[in-house]
């Protein structure tokens, strides 16, 4: 036997349980899921009859999935701006010669670490109308005491403040390490040529970042469409008044593990997945023109 | 001055991110009459270590504490084990398709993982492994991040390594668990503190699978004591404080790979 025909055994022993494990729980499943959502099934029943696209007619029709679908599509167009602008902001002033650097650095990253069950809950809390630490501290400032968890106006609101919490750490340290990576001498010719804060961070901060800001963008999207998490444990496992808190994740796990209907469920899990695809895919393109240092 | 126009947004952004677990910690110890007050106190007037006991009273804690503890030991321990494997063979072992099977591998982190969960939850059905500790484990065995991580920080490290060891009569195996993984520390530690966190806040899985309480996981069993005890807040937030503590600790510990890790993962 030849030197390489032994190594590749060797080396497909070595990725063999790797591979077994991800065919069986990853790869057969993304194919599956496609399947069942061609059928009408509720996962105990031996009937399972072939219904071609109508289960996804089915959920474009739906006033509930057009909802998820806007909720979603609104938490994130709110959301992923706001943490980025805020990441940004952070890694900026922990750039400067700070004391305290690493404190800062993992404090913000507590949150990012800790469960979202543990996190809605204090969050709830937090939004309580009557007892709530947010009324009382908008009231220090005049303002009237808002009915958060139960006026569907806020429910975005929420949504967004809870979730850039939850990750402006992360966000902050790519961020920061993005910053790092910038040479000091653009900075130093930069001060010879006496130009000012704001110049700087124009022509050399912003254009220099944009890898990093470009890999936060798809980041943040991707993990923003799948919100779920954070409504079931804010809204006490509902999807909000009004079902304003319905999200496309939200919805698949109604109708998948409340209602049993795996074809809808795997439908808007599709749905779900492609609008991820087709965003990936445009936000890769786009950074192709993106002004890469060297 | 200068400092001024740092440290104050910077105290008000560590407030909004430290505000919450401050306002957690303070209400776990808080006697009933002062938790529904009006005008919040952050010291309470008498510290109610009471509220912990009570929680865990009404709660099997220290079982979801075990529960969480065991099934993220069992996944970062074998993922680690045999993502090492595969990361080996894809980085410095020359074989026939290597490209199109770590390819193919690759793609997959680009799935939604809850794309994945009716199919999952239909093969452990399927295996009779719902409401089971296989069930619980066994779909997450494996992380192709895991692999991804570690191939990188293979390919990286010198050839003399690896010709010394061959030298010396090592096969890829015990090249890899006597020569590589020790050397390899920064990225093993980093893969599985993101892979035990991970693990330990998975809820979605946790909450279709576990039927019965005694198979809860921390995050799961404190949202089903949240809507047992929903009002109790002195309670609930003695009971999230028991769940967000083990990760804390455990961060601190290794925050240094953590926060490197992580920024290492993003710059690529």
């Amino acid at each position: 036997m030849s030197y390489r025909a032994r190594r590749t055994i060797t080396a497909y022993f070595m990725i063999l349980p790797a591979f077994i494990l991800t065919a069986i729980f990853v790869m057969y499943p993304i194919v599956d899921s496609f399947l069942i959502s061609f059928y009408k099934w509720d996962m105990l029943s031996v009937s399972k009859p072939f219904v071609g696209i109508t289960n996804y007619i089915y959920i474009f029709q739906d006033p509930l999935f057009l909802q998820a679908l806007s909720n979603t599509v609104l938490y994130v167009v709110s959301f992923v701006p706001c943490v980025i602008a805020l990441g940004l902001i952070t890694a900026l002033l922990l750039n400067q010669k700070i004391r305290f650097l690493t404190f800062f650095r993992s404090a913000m990253f507590i949150p990012y670490l800790t469960s979202l069950a543990a996190t809605g809950i204090i969050w709830q809390w937090i939004f309580n109308d009557q007892f709530g630490l947010l009324n009382y501290f908008l009231g220090l400032f005049g303002v009237s005491a808002q009915n958060w968890l139960n006026d569907p106006q806020w429910t975005l609101f929420n949504m967004v403040v809870m979730g850039v919490w939850q990750n402006l750490g992360y966000v902050t340290v790519i961020f920061l390490a993005g910053l790092q990576g910038i040479s000091r001498e653009y900075y130093e010719a930069a001060a010879v040529d006496g130009a000012a804060w704001w110049h700087k961070f124009r022509m050399i901060t912003f254009p220099l970042l944009s890898p990093t800001t470009y890999f936060v963008l798809i980041l943040t999207t991707i993990d923003a469409f799948k919100v779920f998490l954070q409504v079931y444990v804010l809204y006490g496992e509902s999807p909000g008044p009004n079902n304003s808190g319905m999200t496309l994740l939200y919805y698949m796990f109604d109708k998948g593990f409340n209602d049993y209907h795996m074809g809808y469920a795997t439908a808007s899990a599709y749905v779900l997945f492609m609008i991820i695809f087709i965003f990936t895919l445009a936000q890769m393109t786009l950074s192709r023109r993106v002004h890469y240092e060297g | 001055m200068r400092n001024l126009f740092i440290y104050i947004p910077l105290a008000i952004i560590a407030l909004f991110v430290l505000g919450p677990f401050i306002w957690m910690l303070s209400t776990s110890v808080k006697p009933s009459g002062e938790v529904l007050s009006v005008i919040p106190h952050l010291i309470p007037s008498r510290w109610e270590f009471d509220n912990y006991a009570k929680a865990f009273a009404s709660s099997p804690f220290l079982l979801y504490f075990w529960n969480s503890f065991f099934i993220s030991f069992v996944e970062t321990a074998v993922d680690l084990t045999i993502g090492a494997m595969a990361a080996y063979a894809f980085a410095r072992i020359d074989f026939i398709g290597k490209r199109a099977l770590f390819l193919v591998l690759l793609a997959t982190i680009m799935v939604p993982g809850e794309v994945l969960l009716i199919p999952n939850y239909i093969t452990i059905t399927n295996l009779g492994w719902v409401n089971s500790y296989q069930g619980l484990i066994v779909p997450w065995l494996v992380s192709v991040f895991t692999i991804f991580l570690m191939r990188q920080y293979f390919l990286s490290l010198p050839q003399e390594l690896f010709d010394a060891a061959e030298m010396d009569g090592c096969g890829p195996l015990r090249t890899l668990f006597r020569i590589v993984l020790p050397v390899s520390k920064p990225i093993w530690i980093t893969a599985a503190l993101i892979k035990f966190v991970g693990a330990w806040n998975s809820f979605l899985w946790v909450l279709v699978v576990a039927n019965s309480p005694s198979l809860y996981t921390l995050p799961v069993g404190l949202i089903n004591f949240s809507s047992n005890e929903g009002t109790v807040y002195n309670q609930l937030m003695a009971a999230a404080t028991f769940t967000v503590i083990p990760l804390v600790i455990l961060f601190a510990v290794g925050q240094r790979y953590f926060v490197e890790g992580i920024a290492r993962a993003g710059i690529k």
